[in-house]
């Protein structure tokens, strides 16, 4: 209905239009649930399932039997440990060389400022894993395939554009009234950064460091490309429980448990990025 | 002169400082991106000789004439392609609906629509095999309301299709929300009182207004699809295979590199003008951010 005839129609149409309206919006949300909800609620009713048999429409038996058998098992808490030191050591080294990197960025003047700032683009200039495969050949000559330390550094880059863009911005955004007030005032620059900085940038660091641990964490391609198969991480588990294990609860529970501290992790960034600076961050 | 002015002219002086503190990170990109590509490039374009290195176009006479590395690199132009137009079928409506609608429903729907930005491709991988796979729920429910199986798409140039459309379905969503960002409601309404349809509204107010919003969100995509590999490699079919895996198998199972570097060179080459659009684009946003 045009906005003239609206009017013209008064409050009674108003309510057929808002109906109509929100007919569009049922169809775009029901449908949308049907599609990224089926898969999620389906592995959700497998871990949670002893016997499932074809072509049940609800599983003979619930039950928690799987739980125990994947928490128990070795290659499991094998690659739980590869996979959080791996994030975690990931994640403190670039928090270690891209912090002060994104602050001088975001405050300091030198030569090269803008071109080096703008290099960082190139991490987006190129399909992600052809890039990887030109770094393979190259470490293939080093020795550094199948080599932990190898991954690190390759996942590394790829966090540059948490590490670096997002605390850039959060830099230049601090007011520096504030902090030449607090400098005026007698404060040392180091209290200066501690009490007025800091805690002005420290939800964007956290989103930042956030961001890269899950990412890091759930980083496939990398780990598969440069680390098999010496480095197990939890997603190369997971390919081999989708390749070749045929308990299909096992990866079903290994889902779950995965699953849910990294929704977690990203609600919490999340809170502090808002869902467009989230999707920046992230390359939209 | 007060103390803080002190300090910022002293902050100028001490430029090595800035530079150091870049240092490492800077070397980083110019030692894992644009060394390795230049490489890359260098290599597959020369060969040795016993006089030295001349150039030669062997490697890529050897990709463009072998049917087998054809085949998979039309395979992914053609799921790029699929994929380009049906998230940006699906983006679009999602947005115009989130952008325009006052309803209750947009938190919903904005909230599904983003989803998928909290499940790792590989536990996506996983579910997707279980839900349209061989005796998956969709097959559950067929037969339960007694229709017969429908081809499952796992294993099929759909199965990929399926799961990068998942996948990249939020940060679609998002490039395409930001862009009707400059789509005025005010502009909307008056096209509406001097009578446009919702046709008209779309086809003469909103998509010229978008369209390098939508280039940029097609570019987004396209480099996205010719770098996939964790989807295409678990739900699609082995011959023929998008460039993702067909790379690593070139490099790891077939033992050579410089195959897999002419591959990869030649993805970067397709991809190259929307490599640039894209990259343009954020270089737009983050000067934006800062100033």
């Amino acid at each position: 209905m045009s906005m003239p005839a609206l009017r013209r129609a008064g409050p009674a149409s108003l309510g057929l239009s808002r109906l109509r309206a929100n007919g569009a919006g049922i169809t775009i949300a029901a449908l949308l649930s049907l599609f990224i909800l089926t898969p999620l609620v389906n592995v959700a009713i497998w871990a949670f399932t002893e016997i499932w048999r074809y072509p049940a429409v609800i599983p003979q038996k619930f039950g928690f039997r799987f739980w125990g058998d994947v928490l128990s098992r070795g290659d499991v808490h094998l690659a739980m440990t590869t996979s959080l030191s791996l994030a975690a050591i990931v994640t403190a080294l670039s928090a270690l060389i891209c912090l002060p990197a994104s602050y001088a960025f975001a405050r300091m003047d030198f030569p090269g400022r803008n071109l080096f700032f703008m290099s960082f683009l190139t991490v987006y200039a190129f399909p992600k894993f052809g890039l990887y495969i030109t770094i393979a050949t190259i470490f293939l000559g080093l020795g550094l395939i199948g080599n932990f330390w190898g991954v690190v550094l390759i996942q590394l880059v790829s966090t540059l554009m948490f590490m670096v863009w997002i605390p850039v911005s959060a830099f230049q955004n601090v007011d520096r009234r504030q902090e030449e007030a607090a400098r005026d005032a007698g404060a040392s620059p180091l209290r200066v950064f501690w009490s007025i900085t800091l805690p002005q940038v420290l939800p964007a660091i956290s989103a930042a460091v956030l961001l890269t641990f899950v990412n890091t964490f759930y980083e496939t391609e990398v780990a598969w490309l440069i680390g098999a198969p010496e480095v197990r991480t939890v997603p190369l588990l997971m390919v081999r429980f989708i390749n070749s294990e045929l308990v299909v609860q096992y990866g079903a529970v290994l889902s779950l448990l995965l699953w849910v501290p990294s929704f977690v992790l990203l609600m919490l960034v999340r809170r502090f990025l808002g869902a467009q600076a989230l999707g920046r961050a992230l390359g939209a | 002169m007060s103390r803080a002015e002190a300090t910022r002219q002293d902050t100028k002086g001490r430029r090595p400082i800035g530079l150091l503190l870049v240092a490492v990170p800077v070397f980083l990109v110019l030692s894992l991106i644009v060394w390795p590509v230049a490489l890359s490039v260098f290599d597959t374009l020369t060969v040795e000789t016993p006089s030295g290195v001349t150039l030669s176009l062997d490697a890529y006479r050897f990709f463009f004439s072998d049917s087998f590395s054809l085949r998979n690199l039309w395979m992914t132009v053609q799921v790029a392609a699929i994929c380009t137009a049906l998230l940006l079928a699906i983006s679009l409506p999602i947005a115009l609906y989130l952008r325009f609608s006052t309803s209750r429903l947009t938190g919903y729907i904005q909230a599904l629509a983003l989803f998928p930005l909290f499940v790792p491709s590989i536990l996506l991988a996983y579910a997707l095999i279980r839900t349209l796979g061989p005796n998956g729920t969709v097959d559950i429910l067929l037969s339960a309301v007694g229709l017969p199986k429908l081809a499952s798409p796992y294993l099929t140039i759909w199965g990929p299709i399926i799961g990068l459309v998942w996948d990249n379905l939020p940060l679609t969503l998002l490039i395409v929300l930001a862009g009707l960002g400059n789509v005025s409601r005010a502009s909307i309404d008056a096209a509406r009182d001097v009578g446009a349809n919702r046709v008209q509204l779309l086809r003469y107010i909103i998509l010229p207004r978008i369209r390098s919003t939508l280039l940029v969100a097609a570019s987004f995509v396209i480099l996205g699809l010719f770098s996939a590999f964790t989807l295409p490699y678990l739900l699609g079919p082995a011959v023929p295979e998008m460039m993702g895996p067909f790379m690593r198998r070139t490099i790891i199972d077939v033992d050579d590199p410089l195959q897999a570097r002419t591959q990869a060179v030649v993805t970067f080459l397709i991809c190259a003008a929307f490599a640039y659009f894209y990259v343009r684009s954020i270089a737009r946003t983050r000067r934006e951010q800062s100033s």
